[in-house]
């Protein structure tokens, strides 16, 4: 077979099914979710009827509990976000060469490793009204006072969701950011040791450069992250009280499957995406790389 | 002369202070509720309700609550399913990954803009948002319960993975490629006898970081496999919670058997999982 019609096979037959998949599995699923997005559709009916833009309207102004579980999600960004800096802190720490230094990097990252169900329900333990942990903990400390229903008090349920949250996904951040800063040449900081910049200087103009990378990765995992999250309120309160602690992610599912309200929870969906998109790219913006303008 | 060189001194014991508090307290953070969980499963009820849960249990070698969790709990078919989840999808993963990887980083021809536009375009979906109208696909198809639809959607949608891939290949220099030509090889047979290989430390790393996700996934497992028979260790251990709320033993003995795999593959396989985390933080 000449190598002219050998390039068709291989191409032709090494692309098919990964395409095909992506095709199928993926972008047809993405374009149906907006035409669901515009129905009324139940999940089964044989017909469905487009009813333009009418769930869009109702979840932007008819439908508190959706916007409830949004504001969730923010909370879980905003929290999530402001643990950055810690983070921050613990991989320009954990850089250095210590003694112990590979089990804390082991202890860092585990969290993220081991299973996240388990983890879930290994917090609910920890959090349980009789004879818990936490509880016991705060008994023996003093602090009696503060004992509460950790899943069950609707001031404190998302607080107590988001911590797991940290538990979990904090490690894996400071691992991506040990990584930019480890990928620093170490010659940069000597020649500005020699040039006698200072430790601020030093941070401005070469850690934080060098670890843009690494931080627009970071930045966009904790966008994702709060967005889509999920599993830690669906396995550990099902988004309870009433939807007090559910994410827009578990009330779209739930909207879908529980409430066969296939036409809402799919501009959910839609809704999902697209504010994903939006702001991942507004972050990338703010931390772009500006110094050639 | 001895204050000048005391100053340095003392601030870098009092930076090897701040490190270790900093990480002890970390440590602490994280294998505390690891400590009390493993705890609870070898106590009884009745002593977890009458000892505080930070006491060691009375007898270490009290396997009730594993037996029970392992039992009732479905503990091997879950073990099973996810292991065999994994171990397909870790296949697929590196056969297509690797082809596609080979296709668009080698050759030129038509359409190739197109398609990879596509990847692009499909790499900005994050797949759980689409779940909703994949589920009817799935269930057109007559997938629904059947192991083979989560193995479509970790195999399929995964276009991370060929762009990792994509990424690795342009390293790889094209002179043995061109040298295998020269010697009359086929694609097909540059494919399989360097370029695949040539992947496989990139296929080491994907694949652990793949079962990594694979088991941590509930989101796919619980939708598209509800039956008890296809349960995979977190779909299981979710139903013998709710199935048992009131068994705090058994609940942590289940905890503790689910963590286990994944707490030993994360043993095993830590450099590469290091590994792969961070190649893919610089390279971004």
């Amino acid at each position: 077979m000449s190598y002219k019609l050998q390039k068709k096979v291989v191409i032709f037959s090494f692309l098919l099914v990964p395409v095909g998949l992506m095709l199928f599995f993926l972008l047809y699923p993405t374009a149906q979710l907006f035409r669901y997005s515009f129905t009324n559709w139940d999940g089964f009916s044989p017909s469905l009827k487009y009813i333009g833009f009418d769930n869009y309207t109702k979840l932007l102004f008819d439908f508190p509990d959706a916007w409830r579980a949004i504001r969730n999600n923010g909370l879980y960004f905003v929290i999530h976000t402001l643990f950055i800096p810690i983070e921050l802190i613990a991989a320009v720490l954990l850089n250095r060469a210590m003694r112990g230094s590979g089990f804390f990097r082991f202890t860092v990252l585990m969290p993220y490793i081991i299973n996240g169900i388990a983890v879930a329900y290994m917090f609910s333990y920890i959090y349980n009204p009789i004879n818990g942990p936490l509880n016991e903990s705060l008994r023996a400390l003093g602090l009696g006072s503060w004992i509460t229903g950790w899943l069950s008090d609707l001031g404190v349920v998302n607080y107590a969701l988001i911590a797991v949250s940290i538990w979990r996904f904090g490690g894996v951040h400071v691992i991506l950011m040990l990584a930019g800063l480890q990928s620093i040449p170490k010659d940069l900081y000597e020649a500005a040791e020699i040039d006698g910049a200072s430790f601020w200087q030093q941070l401005r103009h070469i850690t934080l450069p060098g670890i843009r990378t690494t931080m627009e990765i970071v930045l966009f995992m904790n966008v994702t992250g709060a967005l889509l999250q999920y599993d830690i309120p669906y396995v550990m309160t099902g988004g309870g009280p009433g939807t007090a602690s559910s994410t827009f992610g578990l009330f779209s599912l739930q909207t879908a499957f529980t409430y066969n309200n296939y036409g809402l929870a799919s501009s959910m969906a839609v809704s999902l995406l697209i504010l994903i998109i939006v702001f991942s790219s507004l972050q990338n913006w703010i931390i772009k790389d500006r110094s050639e303008a | 002369m001895e204050l000048a060189t005391a100053a340095p001194n003392n601030r870098r014991w009092l930076g090897s202070a701040v490190y270790y508090v900093f990480f002890a307290v970390m440590a602490v953070l994280v294998f505390v509720p690891i400590l009390l969980v493993l705890f609870g499963s070898f106590k009884t009820n009745a002593e977890l309700a009458d000892t505080s849960p930070f006491s060691w249990p009375a007898n270490l070698l009290n396997f009730d609550n594993y037996v029970t969790a392992y039992k009732e709990g479905n503990m091997l078919r879950g073990l099973t399913n996810t292991a065999i989840l994994v171990a397909a999808s870790m296949a697929g993963n590196a056969v297509l990954g690797t082809m596609t990887a080979y296709i668009v980083n080698r050759f030129d021809f038509r359409l190739k803009k197109a398609i990879l536009a596509l990847f692009m375009l499909a790499m900005m979906i994050p797949s759980y948002t689409t779940e909703i109208a994949r589920f009817q696909l799935i269930h057109g198809m007559n997938l629904y319960n059947t192991l083979y639809g989560p193995l479509l959607i970790y195999v399929g949608t995964d276009i991370m993975q060929i762009y990792i891939y994509t990424q690795f290949l342009r390293k790889i220099s094209e002179q043995l490629d061109e040298s295998a030509m020269l010697d009359g090889a086929s694609y097909f047979r540059i494919f399989r006898s360097i370029v695949f290989p040539l992947l496989l430390p990139a296929t080491a790393t994907l694949a652990i970081l793949k079962s990594v996700a694979i088991m941590n996934d509930i989101y796919v497992q619980m939708l598209y496999m509800p039956s008890k028979k296809l349960a995979t260790l977190p779909t299981a251990l979710m139903s013998f919670v709710g199935d048992r709320t009131s068994d705090l033993t058994a609940l942590c003995a289940g905890i503790v058997l689910v963590l286990l795999p994944s707490a030993l593959i994360y043993i095993l396989f830590q450099r590469l999982i290091f590994k792969g985390l961070m190649d893919g933080a610089i390279k971004g």
